[in-house]
């Protein structure tokens, strides 16, 4: 009954482009009593802001594309309050370069079930198909959803793939995966409905590390064949 | 030292959580926080110091050496030494004891707190065990049959006798009202269909979340982005059951998540039993906030006067 119930969904249960936001206005949409999710083109240089210097009241700033979500005391500050907090804090910030991460390589056994179905998709041969990924300059745009799993932005229109119809209830620990405008690796075995092309020996999540997690928001990836 | 002799259904170390979700590790933590409070309360621990979660069924732990424990919570039977004793207040267990906690009929979880804490793996600033990634309390798992747990060190102090007034506990009826507030992707039409009537808590029911039965038409939006979770939200998957999330749920998610739990009433989501009944109740931010600072306010209240207690050594 408990310990391997729920599936929950993995952000890798989602397609789509970004686009929350028209123009560089900031939108607020408060998620229950203790949470405020802001969408901002500034989202990347407000999560750096929060975490150099915390609003009063927040918690925790969580990312995801063009989105900072703070999660807050209640007893301490208000969704309003800290809206305006959060406005002001956005008009002294200016956009960061972007590319200053680090170049990280990440070799590839492709074959996964799906490899053959996504070459097809595109219209190429598997070979060409997966030359074709590997030539591509990817971005760690956000980290979520289980520890180590990273997404990546860089797929162009052709490569993004739909999901599957019902997502595969276990997707093996480091399986490559596309879904919509993403590229991912599920560092842990989880429920996943993104296309699996093949996977990965990198242990994207290791508490033996310094650094337990293997990538960072900014970083450059490049898939190579293993 | 305290040697497990039966493990019990799910039972891990669980403290106040951590907050690395921006890493996209979940939060973990006690699900019933106002448990793991008042337990540690009662002997004499800080509020968030590591103690131990049970499930359905208990643990049974002899004790190596004197131990003051409490259970906070659902109404588990607790024996020592084959005695029946009561929840909801310090209790000695001597070296050489035995402690056996059995079932419950009603609610899921509770918190058993040993003074000084339990030891375990410290994992982002918290012992709480995440089964899901495998690490944190002890060894990332659930305690297994010949375990040897181990405290940490405590400065000697008296028991003290104040037992709890059960309306300080979470509610653990089978039927229960959560409070909920409506997000941005609350269409009218679905929130009616949310708030109408009761939902059965399906079997799937684990610290990652609360599954319902019934299903309802689920607005199928493939351009959602993935966005940030919270716990206490209530996403909504294509099937149209939807899936109450607890402290060890995946950090985003790409399902439309129409309403999220009050924060007064996430100890109370924790309780949710298979079988059990649940209605949502609308309420505003201003009602929300209003009776989280009364909770808070008789939390804090009964901590304090715990305290108190100690510190006379009453």
């Amino acid at each position: 009954m408990t310990g391997n119930a729920v599936t929950g969904d993995t952000g890798a249960s989602d397609a789509g482009t970004s686009g929350t936001v028209a123009g560089d206005v900031a939108g607020f949409a408060p998620l229950g009593d203790s949470a405020l999710m802001v969408s901002t083109p500034l989202a990347r240089e407000l999560l750096l802001s929060c975490q150099a210097a915390p609003l009063s009241g927040v918690l925790e700033a969580v990312p995801a594309l063009n989105v900072v979500t703070l999660l807050f005391s209640p007893l301490e500050t208000t969704a309003t309050e800290l809206q305006d907090a959060v406005q002001a804090r956005l008009a002294a910030l200016s956009p960061l370069p972007v590319g200053e991460g680090r170049a990280l390589h990440l070799p590839v056994r492709f074959g996964g079930p799906d490899l053959g179905w996504c070459a097809d998709f595109t219209g190429q041969s598997v070979d060409r198909f997966v030359d074709e990924l590997c030539s591509l300059p990817l971005t760690v745009a956000f980290l979520g959803y289980t520890p180590g799993f990273a997404f990546l932005t860089g797929l162009p229109a052709h490569l993004q793939m739909p999901r599957l119809r019902a997502p595969r209830e276990r997707v093996p620990a480091g399986s490559v995966a596309l879904g919509g405008p993403w590229a991912g690796v599920y560092p842990t075995e989880t429920p996943g409905g993104w296309r699996i092309v093949g996977s990965t020996d990198i242990k994207l999540f290791d508490l033996a590390r310094a650094d337990p997690v293997w990538w960072h928001p900014g970083d450059g990836v490049r898939f190579s064949r293993d | 030292m305290v040697e497990v002799l039966r493990p019990g259904l799910q039972s891990t170390l669980q403290d106040a959580g951590r907050r690395v979700r921006a890493l996209g590790i979940p939060s973990g933590g006690a699900a019933d926080s106002v448990a793991l409070r008042l337990a540690n309360a009662l002997v004499g621990n800080a509020a968030d110091a590591a103690a131990l979660e049970i499930t359905l069924s208990g643990p049974k732990l002899r004790f190596r050496e004197r131990a003051v424990v409490a259970l906070c919570g659902a109404p588990f039977q607790m024996k020592l030494e084959g005695l029946d004793v009561p929840l909801n207040r310090a209790l000695t267990v001597q070296a050489g004891e035995t402690l056996d906690i059995g079932g419950t009929s009603l609610g899921m979880r509770a918190m058993l707190a040993l003074r000084g804490g339990l030891n375990g793996d410290v994992v982002f600033g918290s012992r709480s065990t995440d089964l899901r990634s495998g690490f944190g309390g002890r060894q990332g798992r659930t305690i297994q049959k010949g375990d040897e747990l181990t405290l940490l060190p405590s400065e000697p102090r008296r028991v003290i006798r104040a037992s709890l007034h059960p309306s300080l506990l979470t509610s653990v009826a089978n039927h229960q009202v959560l409070r909920v507030l409506a997000t941005a992707e609350a269409a009218p039409a679905l929130l009616a269909d949310l708030t109408r009537r009761a939902f059965t808590v399906s079997t799937q029911a684990d610290r990652m979340g609360v599954r319902l039965q019934q299903n309802l038409s689920a607005p199928h939006d493939p351009a959602r982005v993935s966005l940030p979770n919270v716990t206490g939200m209530v996403q909504l998957p294509p099937d149209g059951r939807p899936i109450l999330l607890l402290p060890d749920s995946g950090t985003h998610g790409g399902y439309p998540t129409p309403l999220v739990v009050a924060r007064v009433d996430l100890p109370r989501l924790a309780q949710l039993r298979p079988g059990g009944t649940v209605q949502f109740k609308l309420v505003n931010a201003g009602q929300a906030t209003a009776a989280l600072r009364e909770a808070e306010k008789t939390l804090r209240q009964t901590e304090l006067t715990l305290q108190w207690l100690h510190a006379q050594g009453a």
